[in-house]
């Protein structure tokens, strides 16, 4: 327990620290600014304004805003990161509240009341329970993280390769069960991103690979560029023939009445509690992440409430329950990230990018050798929260307006704004034209049905997995089945297997499109 | 995209025994890829010993996506899925032309005038374009990351074109 405290202790340290700035026109006169907060402000801040703006998911919000962060040191860098993917995480509430254009997977559940209760005037109600609720997920969602962190990465640090091994693959089937549509699709992905991560060259005989002598190549695949073009890109393009314009119903009546009635209260706590505790547990598991939980958590709702007919017609509760679930399982996806350096999720796998680029190698290591990087970012996140509620229910008016900005001017500013973010990370006008491509071969993704998610995270996990498969069967002295007989590796390789299993099999997967189900009704 | 075009059935190019195209053409690109990926990499050392070569990994990749697209064929072969989906051409071009165009452009003619340029291009990928609104938000959008990169992140691009600075 006194652990606890200390970590957390010098991780609001590390959030508050003071830099002294001179800056030249003041001659001379240094001020104390507290630099982490600021940058955690601006993050929460820029990452609403990209993810309000409808068509814009959270992943492709994280993707676009990464090269600002390039210039900074990696605590305050992360800590801005983590501050935009919550600032994302809410602007995409607030869109699919007002206009009912959902800016990512996640918060589709929260459009269907959420929206419903902006039509009746009560958009204000909405939004300030979306965010008490994210606020108090966020509160339970850091303390759970500060507790689970030091004891986990004791675990990780009695991982031997093969159990790295396995453990991945267990990640990787978790994202392929949690994930919405076909199970086969998303394995096919899943290996597309693994082969694409063996280009450039190998880490251990340095021969290159698949890069076809093109210098841009040698040293592998940009991560930026391939997630700016799967996600930004590729959704600029798909919106495009989409007819950005048609569906845009905004709620026309002026956002009155931030507060919610005593009765709004007490409808909407138990709803805020359950969805926290769901997002939490569904967060921690690998694979898991905000989709799935917002979405179970509105199907709990539904089963529970005893007037469910009103689900879908402006219940509060189905605004609270996916809302809480939703930020309680963005907070808790940090967990396997920074405790064992697996990325659960794709915009995970983009904070594995932004590590690497700051030279930082996630997994174990790093909470016992910049503790004040992890425990930093872990008081950030509550920070974090606390700034979202306090920034975002003022500026609710500006978050209406920048939403009636015509897509007809917001695109060729994102694909300019992309470009220049992608070229400012190495100086290299090949990476423009590859983010281009893929570009282009997220369009063609999405056109067949692909998801583009589980490809970004077997692109990260690509390299992990094979060093750690080398190392694997180097000890065992080529011996494969070290993975079945290692007590600890053979047991997360039997969960894989059975969750791969019950994923195919009929019924229940009956059961996970009903949950799922409820975007189309 | 799962929504099927509502209007009347277009004739297919696939032959009739193919019940859901998206699956069937998905899972061919997908085997071609895994093709080029295995053919891309014969030339690399394979196994030696207990220790992988370079080789090692990127085979046993692409095996595995040859025969997960193989798969994703069969599924679109024996089940019935959505049609082929209508693609755009004007968004999708006209996107790349710009991006292409900043690529080219960046080098010889700094960011000013890259970032203008492709703005403008891109905004031809939408018939909705308003030229005259188009060239004050696109002025507008040049400037503000002509002081946003440089100087309030810190990164170091070229403003012009280089025969000016020269």
């Amino acid at each position: 327990m006194g652990d606890l405290f200390s970590n957390l202790g010098l991780g609001f340290s590390t959030v508050f620290q003071f830099v002294q700035w001179a800056p030249p026109f003041l001659g001379g006169l240094s001020i104390p600014i507290p630099i982490n907060i600021l940058l955690c402000l601006i993050g929460a801040l820029v990452g609403t304004l990209v993810g309000v703006l409808p068509g814009i998911g959270t992943i492709a919000t994280v993707a676009m805003l990464l090269p600002i962060t390039f210039g900074l040191p990696p605590v305050g860098a992360l800590i801005m990161l983590a501050g935009i993917y919550y600032g994302a995480q809410y602007g995409g509430s607030t869109t699919s509240i007002l206009v009912n254009i959902p800016g990512e997977a996640g918060s589709v559940v929260t459009a269907l009341d959420g929206f419903q209760m902006a039509k009746q005037g009560r958009a204000g109600p909405a939004l300030a329970i979306a965010a008490i609720g994210s606020f108090f997920a966020g509160c339970v969602a850091t303390v759970l993280i500060a507790v689970l962190g030091a004891p986990l990465t004791k675990l990780a640090l009695a991982f031997g390769p093969a159990e790295y091994f396995s453990l991945m693959v267990l990640g990787l089937i978790f994202a392929v069960v949690l994930a919405k549509g076909s199970v086969l699709k998303a394995i096919a992905m899943i290996v597309f991103g693994l082969l694409l991560s063996m280009v450039g060259s190998d880490i251990e005989t340095g021969a290159s690979r698949m890069s076809f002598n093109i210098p841009e190549l040698a040293d592998g695949l940009g991560f930026a560029t391939v997630a700016m073009g799967l996600f930004g890109f590729a959704e600029i393009i798909r919106n495009l023939d989409a007819g950005g314009e048609e569906d845009r119903d905004l709620v026309q009546q002026k956002v009155t009445g931030l507060m919610p009635t005593k009765k709004d209260l007490k409808d909407s706590a138990p709803a805020i509690l359950r969805g926290t505790v769901l997002g939490s547990i569904l967060g921690i598991l690998p694979g898991g992440g905000a989709v799935i939980a917002s979405f179970a958590a509105y199907t709990l709702e539904k089963k529970l409430s005893k007037h469910p007919q009103r689900f879908g017609r402006g219940a509060i509760e189905g605004v609270a329950a996916p809302e809480s679930a939703n930020n309680a399982a963005a907070q808790t996806s940090f967990i396997p990230l920074l405790t064992l350096g697996i990325p659960p999720n794709a915009v995970m796998a983009l904070m594995v990018g932004a590590m690497t680029i700051h030279g930082i190698v996630p997994g174990p290591q790093v909470m016992q050798k910049q503790p004040e990087l992890v425990w930093g970012m872990i008081a950030s996140m509550w920070i974090g929260n606390l700034m979202l509620l306090v920034i975002n229910l003022p500026l609710v008016g500006i978050w209406v307006r920048l939403l009636r900005v015509p897509y007809r001017l917001m695109f060729p500013s994102i694909v300019v704004f992309c470009s220049i973010g992608i070229y400012s990370v190495n100086n290299a006008p090949m990476d423009v034209v590859l983010a281009g491509v893929f570009g282009l071969l997220g369009y063609w993704l999405i056109k067949h049905d692909f998801e583009p998610a589980p490809l970004l995270l077997g692109m990260v996990l690509g390299p992990l997995m094979e060093e750690n498969l080398r190392r694997a069967l180097l000890i065992s002295r080529g011996d494969a089945t070290v993975f079945f007989t290692r007590p600890l590796s053979a047991s997360l390789m039997a969960i894989s297997a059975f969750l791969l299993v019950l994923a195919l099999l009929p019924a229940l997967r009956k059961k996970r499109d009903e949950v799922f189900v409820e975007s189309e009704s | 995209m799962s929504d099927a075009p509502s209007h009347a059935p277009e004739k297919s190019i696939l032959p009739s025994w193919v019940k859901g195209p998206q699956d069937f053409i998905g899972g061919i690109a997908l085997m071609a890829i895994a093709a080029f990926a295995l053919w891309a990499s014969s030339d690399l050392q394979g196994m030696h010993g207990f220790s992988f070569g370079a080789g090692t990994a990127p085979r046993m990749f692409g095996i595995l996506l040859l025969a997960l697209g193989a798969a994703v064929t069969v599924v679109g072969v024996l089940t019935e899925g959505p049609r082929l989906a209508v693609y755009a051409w004007r968004g999708p071009l006209f996107v790349s032309l710009a991006i292409l165009c900043f690529a080219l452009c960046i080098r010889p003619m700094g960011m000013v005038f890259s970032a203008m340029a492709s703005f403008l291009i891109a905004a031809l990928g939408t018939a909705e374009t308003q030229w005259k609104e188009t060239i004050i938000v696109g002025a507008c959008l040049t400037a503000f990351c002509a002081l946003l990169f440089p100087y309030a992140l810190g990164l170091p691009l070229q403003m012009w074109p280089t025969f000016l600075i020269r």
